[in-house]
This record gives C-alpha cells, structure tokens and sequence, in this order.
C-alpha cells in the first residue's frame, strides 16, 4: 500500500494543529513520527485514518486522493492508540475475540496472538486487573491482529517492559521484512533509532526535519564524540597539541582515580574525524583505548527543538 | 442489512461487556427484588392480584427503568473516548453512525434481559391466572428504557467527558421522572388554571415517562380513571403514540450520530 499526506493543515478553533505537513509512508520502511506532547503527531495520524477531517490537503492512497483511509483500505490497516485502557470488565481474550469477529477472522487467530504477545496465561482475567505494559500488549495484539498492510502505531513503547520492546523490535523488523508500511510516533527517539528508516521531526504542527537517521545527523551536523585512554603524560601533551594546532577537536582531560591513566574526551566536526583518528593512530604506542561515539538521535531531535526555541 | 459485520461484533461484545458489568448486575438484582417484593405483596389479594400488583409496578417502572437506562446510555461513546478505543474502533472498516446503533442495540438487549428478568420473576410470583397482566408489561415497560437508552446515548455522543454524561442523566433523569409533572402543576396553578385539558394531556405524553404512565393507567385501570384525573380527553391515537415513541427512540439516537459524525475523533 503506498500512502502519501500531501500538505495536510487542520485547525482545533484557533488552534493550528497542522500547518500543512506532507509525508510519504514507504512499503517496507518503518517512518517515525517525532515531536514533543502537543506536536501534532496524534492528529497526522487522525487524518490518515480518517478520524480528523482536515482543513485542506489529502491522503493520497496508492495513487488516489482521499480524506482520509478509505473504509475498504481500513481493512488493511491496525492501528495501535496511545495509553489505550480497553474496556474495564472484558477479558483479553473478549477483546481480542471482538476484534477478531469485526474483521472476520478465525477464533484460533485470537489465541494465536495472544500467545504472539506473552498474555496466553493472562487472556481470561479482565483487563481491570493488567498492567499498564499489558494493555499496551494487549493492544499491540490488536494491532497486528489482521497482519495489516499498514501498521500505525501512537507511542507504542509506553508502559513497555524489555520484553514488551522485544516483542515491539520483533513486529517492526517483520513487518519491514514482508515489505508492509509502518508509522509509529514516539517522544523516545533514543529508544526507537536503530529501528526507525525515515524520522519526521514535527514542532507546533509543522515539520521541522525529516529524513533517514544518518540525513538528519550530517543535516544537524553536531560534533562526534572520541575518548582516548593514554597512560603518558608526555604523549598526552604531545597529542593535545597536535589536535589543537589544527583546530580539529575541542579536548578536554580527566585523570583516573588512581591517577595512572588519563581520559582524552575530543569533540570534533563529523567532517575531521577521519583526520583527529589519523593524529591519534600515529600517537606513541601508549594509547590504551579509543571510542568514537556519534551524537545519538536524541540529540539531533534536542538540537532540532533548539533551533525552533 | 443495517449492520454489517463490524456492528454486529460490536452488539455481541456490548451485550457481554454489559453483562460482566457489576452495576448492570446490581440494578437487575435491585428491580427483580424490588418487583418481587411487589407481586409477594399482591399475592394477599387473593382475586385481584394483578389489579393490585400492576399499578404498583408500573410506578416503580416509571422511576427506575430510565435511570437503568440512562446509566447505561451514558458513556455509550465518552467511554470509548476517555479509554482511547473511539479512534480504534472507528479505524475499523464501519460507518460511524453504524457504531452508535451497534452500540445501542447491545445495551437495548442487555436493559431486554434486565427488565425481562425483573418482571418475569415478579409475574412468576404471583398465581398463574394472574401472570398475564405482569407479563403484558413487559413491550411498553421495554419501551420505555429504549427511549431513555436513546436519551443517553446521545448524550454520550454529546459529551467530551463520562463525569459530564454522567452528570447529565442523573439531572435529566430527575427532569424527566420527578419534575416534569411537578411543572406542569406549577403552570396550572400560575395560570390559574387557564391551562386547557388538552394541553395538559399533551404536556405529560409528550414526555416519555408521562406517555408510558398515561398508556399503563388507561391499559390497567381504563380511560374513566383519566376523566377523573382530567387526562382523559385528548389522549393521543395509538398512531399519534407509536409516532411518538419512534420519536424518542429515533430521534436522539439521529442526534447522537450526528454530533458522532461532526466530532473529530482525535484531538490531541
């Protein structure tokens, strides 16, 4: 299913909640939606399933204009609402048993995502009594329940435990593997980055940045971090000098506790990092370890919200 | 077919998630005994126990039928909302106004069982040559909650928040059932009685539970009790009655869609 939100503006009375936002969801990518509470997040994706009406703009679906997801199309689709409670007074297996019957699936499917989702055991207590993270299972189940073409996905790692993000890793890789679509959004950007193909940073109703993790780190261009452990002070100076003499990092040094070793923590321009390796590699044979960490997306996305400030 | 496949799920599941509802089960348990209580009373009659019984039940009806009703109406929609499954419900393959019947035929079956239950084991008390008059209660006592559940629904449709809707039905439901005729006796008193009969014959039916008392009175105890009361002259047909309840019923459940159909699902 190719899907496409073309300059979608939509306003809450005075409120712009949408400033005209345009996104193409990719078959077999998972996009992430980005943004602090109050972004515009929850409402791109109203739109897109046909919850919110915009003001202008269309979602285009494998070509087509639309409002929002066509009726026949949301048989493709699962959605996942954020901080979703179910009724109080079911039990997971009713819930799932409803959802099942509404898409004319088979009753063996309901167990058979159950189990999928870790609640086999918990599926005949009512859902009063489950956690927050197995509701949010519970939900993710819902989700996938059909094994939509489109999985929407708001906030899905909420209340999540590490086996609840597991599983949630576990559902995004398959779902790029079998070549379906895939939107989630998320205020966690740390959590979601190795999982996320395309990013787009909303703020106040409008796109801020979007692109691949990697586009949006060279786009920000913040400083990638080196930390070398030397125990020389000959060669430390030697070494703070050569990097400082070409401008290339900013250095700053810490002596160990024991006072034998010290910590070089270097920052420098992702553009001279190959040449501030280079000047360590040829430092004396003192150099005891070296690390080089890039900024993560969390950072990217901070420095993004710094910009709008 | 007026519901199609995801309505259809949706009446079975509202059917149960009411029965596994713990205040549905009291108020049930309430009106059974209630109505029991009643008939085991009439039951002293001898002869005339369903003369005796029906009246009585009929007035404990009039009060605690709407409120079942209205309770269970009332967070129809603003429940899915606040739980955050509106959105979820709604991305599945149906038309909104097709949830909020789904929705209301589940609770109008689950108030079916409650008010079957509850007259049936009332009727059951009495001896059997007297059932027939309890059990003949049971159609206009059941329309009575739909117009009620109708009322209520809407008003889940309506709201933003289930303490709201909730709100909103405890005051209707003193409006409708204590009030309403206590007004339209302040009116006769301030006007001096100017007020004609017919007008006041329309004022109580066109309230549903003035409808549904009049209708009972005239079925139980026949029209000459109306003339005494003055009720008796511009009755309405029983056309001009079915119209009427199709109204109530119909009427907010259209208002209801409406308001679900204008309503953006997602706002956040």
């Amino acid at each position: 299913m190719k899907v496409q939100l073309c300059d979608i503006q939509v306003r809450f009375g005075h409120l712009l909640a949408l400033g005209g936002v345009s996104l193409d969801l990719r078959a077999g990518a998972v996009t992430v939606l980005v943004g602090p509470n109050g972004a515009g997040k929850s409402t791109l994706m109203g739109v897109l399933l046909g919850l919110v009406r915009p003001d202008s703009g269309h979602v285009m679906v494998d070509g087509r204009p639309h409002q929002g997801l066509p009726r026949m199309e949301r048989e493709k689709l699962g959605y996942l609402p954020e901080a979703v409670a179910f009724a109080d007074n079911l039990s997971g297996r009713q819930v799932m048993r409803f959802f099942t019957r509404a898409r004319g699936l088979s009753r063996s499917r309901a167990d058979a995502v159950l189990s999928r989702v870790g609640l086999a055991q918990a599926a005949g207590r009512a859902v009063r009594g489950y956690s927050r993270g197995m509701r949010q299972r519970l939900g993710l189940g819902v989700a996938i329940l059909s094994e939509p073409a489109l999985l929407v996905l708001d906030e899905p790692t909420g209340g999540l435990d590490q086996q609840g993000l597991t599983l949630l890793w576990e559902i995004l890789s398959e779902w790029r593997e079998a070549g379906r679509t895939v939107l989630l959004s998320t205020h966690d950007l740390a959590l979601i980055e190795r999982r996320a193909d395309h990013i787009c940073v909303l703020h106040d109703g409008l796109v801020q940045a979007q692109g691949s993790p990697d586009q949006l780190r060279r786009d920000v261009g913040l400083p990638v971090q080196i930390s070398v452990t030397i125990d020389d002070d000959a060669a430390v100076g030697a070494l703070v000098a050569q990097l400082q003499r070409g401008g290339l990092a900013d250095v700053q040094i810490a002596t160990d506790i024991d006072g034998r070793h010290r910590h070089l923590v270097m920052e420098t321009a992702p553009d001279d990092l190959l040449q501030v390796l280079r000047i360590v590699d040829g430092a004396p044979s003192s150099v005891r370890d070296l690390r080089v960490a890039e900024p993560g997306l969390d950072d990217v996305y901070e420095r993004l919200l710094e910009v709008t400030r | 077919m007026i519901l199609g496949r995801v309505g259809r799920a949706l009446v079975v599941s509202e059917l149960v998630e009411r029965l596994r509802d713990r205040w549905v089960l009291i108020i049930t348990a309430l009106f059974v005994l209630l109505a029991s209580g009643i008939s085991l009373y009439g039951r002293s009659a001898a002869d005339a126990q369903s003369t005796v019984t029906a009246p009585s039940i009929v007035t404990l009806s009039t009060f605690l039928v709407p409120l079942v009703a209205l309770v269970l109406g009332h967070d129809a929609i603003v429940g899915e909302r606040e739980r955050n499954t509106l959105g979820l419900l709604l991305s599945l393959p149906v038309r909104r106004g097709e949830v909020l019947l789904a929705k209301y035929i589940g609770r109008a079956l689950a108030l079916c069982l409650a008010v079957g239950v509850g007259l049936g084991v009332a009727a059951m008390v009495l001896e059997p040559g007297h059932r027939a008059a309890l059990l003949a209660l049971i159609p206009p006592t059941l329309l009575l909650g739909a117009a009620f559940l109708s009322i209520g629904t809407a008003i889940s449709a309506l709201t933003r928040h289930r303490a709201t809707a909730a709100s909103l039905v405890v005051v209707l439901w003193f409006l409708l059932v204590f009030f309403y005729d206590l007004g339209i006796l302040a009116a006769l008193v301030a006007t001096d009685g100017a007020l004609s009969q017919d007008t006041v014959a329309w004022l109580v039916t066109l309230n549903p539970a003035g409808l549904y008392r009049t209708g009972m009175l005239v079925s139980l105890v026949g029209t000459e009790a109306l003339s005494q009361m003055g009720l008796a002259v511009a009755l309405p047909s029983t056309a001009l009655k079915a119209a009427l309840w199709a109204a109530w019923i119909i009427g907010p459940l259209l208002v209801g869609a409406a308001a679900l159909h204008r309503r953006q699902a997602v706002t956040g």
